[in-house]
């Protein structure tokens, strides 16, 4: 599923990013990569959701986080 | 920690002077690191060709100088932005004897990244680990001798806020030519391949495996928080989420935060207020004191009008609105400082997207409520070139503070009890326009950055009052130079303009150059109800500053004390007599919000579009949106009086 559709407070594993060459290089130096562990924290608006993964929140916009594809983590 | 500056490379004792760099991730502290390191012998200007800010600064440590350089937040150093760029050259340029890393040790991970590519450059690097206090009070604790160890780098624990681990951290950089080069434990297990083009994936795991060995008391998931201490067995988020709950809840986010911008600008329009009638007094005493002084030197009439009217006048017009400055200033460091700002961003994103911008442009467009100097100079925050260049586009349409006057002026004198709500009104339109302006481009040219927002959101921290004093300092003598020079000319110039006709200097404004294109320009004015040549050159004159509007309509239409009541009711009955109504003055407010931003801010533009062209474009663009609406204003306000 897409990042944007995940749920509040579940922890999701990135399972692929289907983004231009250079946004992905940048969230692979911010440490978003394949297999990354990644929480939701809040994804309630219609547009850009907060998460966290490797310790650091970030604030994504909708048009990156429906081109990052989740998939539930082993708890 | 303060010390003198040093001449070529040799210190006064004759040790070299040991040149430091410092990076780190955006957020890490590496700033009020620097600011404590190196006191207020700071220097800012930008890297060569860039609107990149590049701070230096000097310090000396038991005998040894020190001259640090302030390098932008990056995440890497694979020169995917104009910061990383500069950060790389400028340690390849060999300008440098020790990278100082500066890491966040609560995002340790992250941080990381950073510096295998550091240990890449063939350079001593010293790795300062910041905010090991937040580590403590989750319960974690970094084996520094270890990750010195796997690194292969001297590793110091410091706290630039409680100013701790200084002096281990100079000693560090000292010994500088005693390392060796590093070498990345990527190398270890990879063929010889620089850091940086080693993907994230290779170099991740690396890290990780840091992470396990050195991070003692964390569990094994890496993406949560860490759920260690008393905080495990009650699940319970730190106190950033608890506050994000509110500060970004879906409903209660936009309200707080229009509540918290409400409280800025109450501060700065009403305290700030106070504080310029004060200032205005000192102006006042000034421009009369010197106006007696030069009578009693028996300097001529001219030159004393040029001192007293044109100089002091222009020029002091914008040293009164310094209390705004300084306090919108302040209050935008401190939610900077405090972490808000980024949440701001992430609030405003949904509306923002609809025109196209991301959440960040709302920042500049927030500092044009104050001054377009500053809102313009705060578009460097975007980092797509055609974003910066439409957030600089209508920036000037945000009111900046020095168009009130005319508001209050016209407003007073015109709506009576509804001035107020006339007032009120002009802001709104700002806005509407800039939302217009900058919809109407995101729809000619879909590929804007709506949506696509990327801001890390910091863990909130109690601002530190020392980096916000040196951010306002900066601040304001950006805006102080600003009116030092390009406004001290354009007073000259204004003064010239209207004091100056076809037979010389002239005491009868109306027979002055400036009359005269007045009076030329009338018809493409009249139309929009401006075609007055006295009103227009108020208008030419409000290029140099806004606030001189107010002043220009004294001197042209012979009021005296034009904004005490006695003065407005002669105004009116004045403006009256020319058939100038209340369509006319919705049309003057309108002209005035909307038209040329003053020169100070021209400057800026030009320097941040670094374009004549552009900045032309702009500006006539602005001075013909503000021919248009008024239109729209005068005749709507015609037919809504019919």
């Amino acid at each position: 599923m897409r990042l944007k559709e995940g749920r509040d407070h579940h922890v999701y594993e990135v399972e692929n990013m289907h983004l231009e060459p250079g946004l992905e290089r940048r969230m692979g130096a911010l440490g978003l990569t394949k297999g990354t562990r990644v929480e939701i924290l809040n994804n309630q608006k219609e547009g850009a959701v907060i998460v966290k993964f490797r310790g650091t929140r970030f604030a994504l916009g909708r048009k990156i986080a429906d081109r990052i594809l989740i998939r539930e983590a082993a708890q | 920690m303060e010390g003198a500056g040093a001449m070529g490379g040799i210190s006064l004792t004759g040790q070299k002077v040991i040149r430091a760099g410092l990076i780190g991730n955006p957020n890490c502290g590496k700033t009020t690191l620097f600011n404590a390191c190196t006191g207020a012998n700071l220097k800012v200007a930008n890297w060569p060709g860039v609107t990149v800010e590049k701070k230096e600064g000097q310090a000396a440590w038991q005998g040894r100088e020190f001259r640090l350089t302030d390098l932008p937040g990056v995440y890497s150093l694979a020169s995917y932005t104009m910061e990383e760029q500069v950060s790389k050259e400028f340690f390849q340029s060999g300008a440098v004897d020790v990278v100082v890393d500066v890491a966040d040790a609560s995002s340790l991970e992250r941080n990381l990244y950073l510096t295998l590519q550091l240990l890449e450059l063939g350079k001593p690097v010293v790795l300062a680990l910041n905010m090991m206090d937040l580590v403590r009070e989750r319960g974690l604790e970094i084996d520094l001798l270890l990750l010195s160890r796997l690194l292969g780098i001297p590793c110091v624990a410091i706290s630039a806020r409680e100013r701790t681990g200084l002096d281990m951290l100079f000693y560090a950089m000292s010994c500088y030519q005693e390392y060796e080069t590093p070498s990345p434990p990527v190398r270890k297990n990879h063929a010889p391949q620089r850091a940086e083009n080693v993907s994230a994936e290779v170099n991740y795991p690396v890290i990780e495996d840091i992470m396990l060995q050195v991070v003692k008391g964390r569990e094994k998931d890496m993406a949560a928080a860490p759920k260690t201490g008393p905080e495990a067995e009650h699940g319970q988020p730190d106190r950033t989420d608890r506050m994000d709950r509110y500060l970004t809840g879906k409903w209660l986010g936009l309200p707080i935060f229009l509540g918290i911008m409400v409280m800025v600008f109450f501060l700065t329009f009403a305290v700030g207020g106070w504080l310029k009638g004060y200032f205005e007094t000192a102006l006042e005493l000034v421009s009369r004191e010197t106006g007696f002084l030069l009578e009693t030197w028996k300097v001529s009439p001219m030159l004393q009008s040029l001192i007293v009217d044109g100089i002091i006048s222009g020029v002091g017009g914008i040293l009164t609105f310094l209390p705004n400055i300084f306090i919108l200033f302040l209050a935008l460091g401190y939610l900077e400082d405090s972490g808000y700002m980024a949440r701001a961003a992430f609030v405003m994103d949904d509306l923002m997207s609809r025109v196209g911008l991301s959440g960040k442009a709302f920042l500049p467009l927030l500092l044009g409520f104050g001054c377009s100097v500053p809102a313009i100079m705060a578009s460097r925050t975007l980092e797509n070139r055609r974003d910066r260049l439409k957030t600089i586009l209508i920036t000037p349409f945000m009111s900046c503070s020095a168009r009130l006057p005319v508001y209050v002026l016209f407003s007073s004198m015109f709506f009576g009890k509804y001035a107020m709500a006339a007032c009120y009104s002009m802001y709104l339109t700002g806005i509407l326009t800039a939302g217009v302006t900058a919809w109407v481009l995101f729809k000619l040219d879909s590929s804007g950055t709506d949506h696509m927002l990327l801001i890390e959101l910091p863990d909130y921290k109690a601002p530190d009052a020392k980096s916000i004093m040196l951010y306002v300092r900066e601040k304001v003598k950006d805006y102080l130079s600003k009116a030092g020079t390009v406004i001290f000319l354009a007073s000259i110039v204004m003064w010239l303009i209207l004091n100056f006709g076809a037979e010389g200097y002239v005491t009868d404004m109306s027979r002055s150059f400036g009359a005269a294109i007045g009076r030329q320009a009338a018809p493409v004015f009249e139309p929009v109800g401006l075609g007055y040549w006295q009103i227009i050159v108020a208008l030419i004159s409000g290029i140099a500053a806004k606030e001189v509007v107010v002043s220009s309509c004294g001197v042209l239409f012979g009021i005296q004390n034009i904004t005490a009541a006695g003065g407005m009711a002669d105004f009116a009955r004045v403006l009256g007599e020319m058939g100038f109504g209340i369509p006319n003055a919705c049309a003057l407010m309108t002209f005035c919000l909307l038209y040329v931003p003053c020169t100070a801010a021209i400057a800026a533009i030009r320097r941040e579009t670094e374009s004549k062209k552009l900045t032309a474009a702009f500006v006539l663009f602005q001075t013909a949106a503000a021919w248009i609406v008024s239109f729209i204003a005068y005749h709507g306000a015609r037919a809504w009086m019919i």
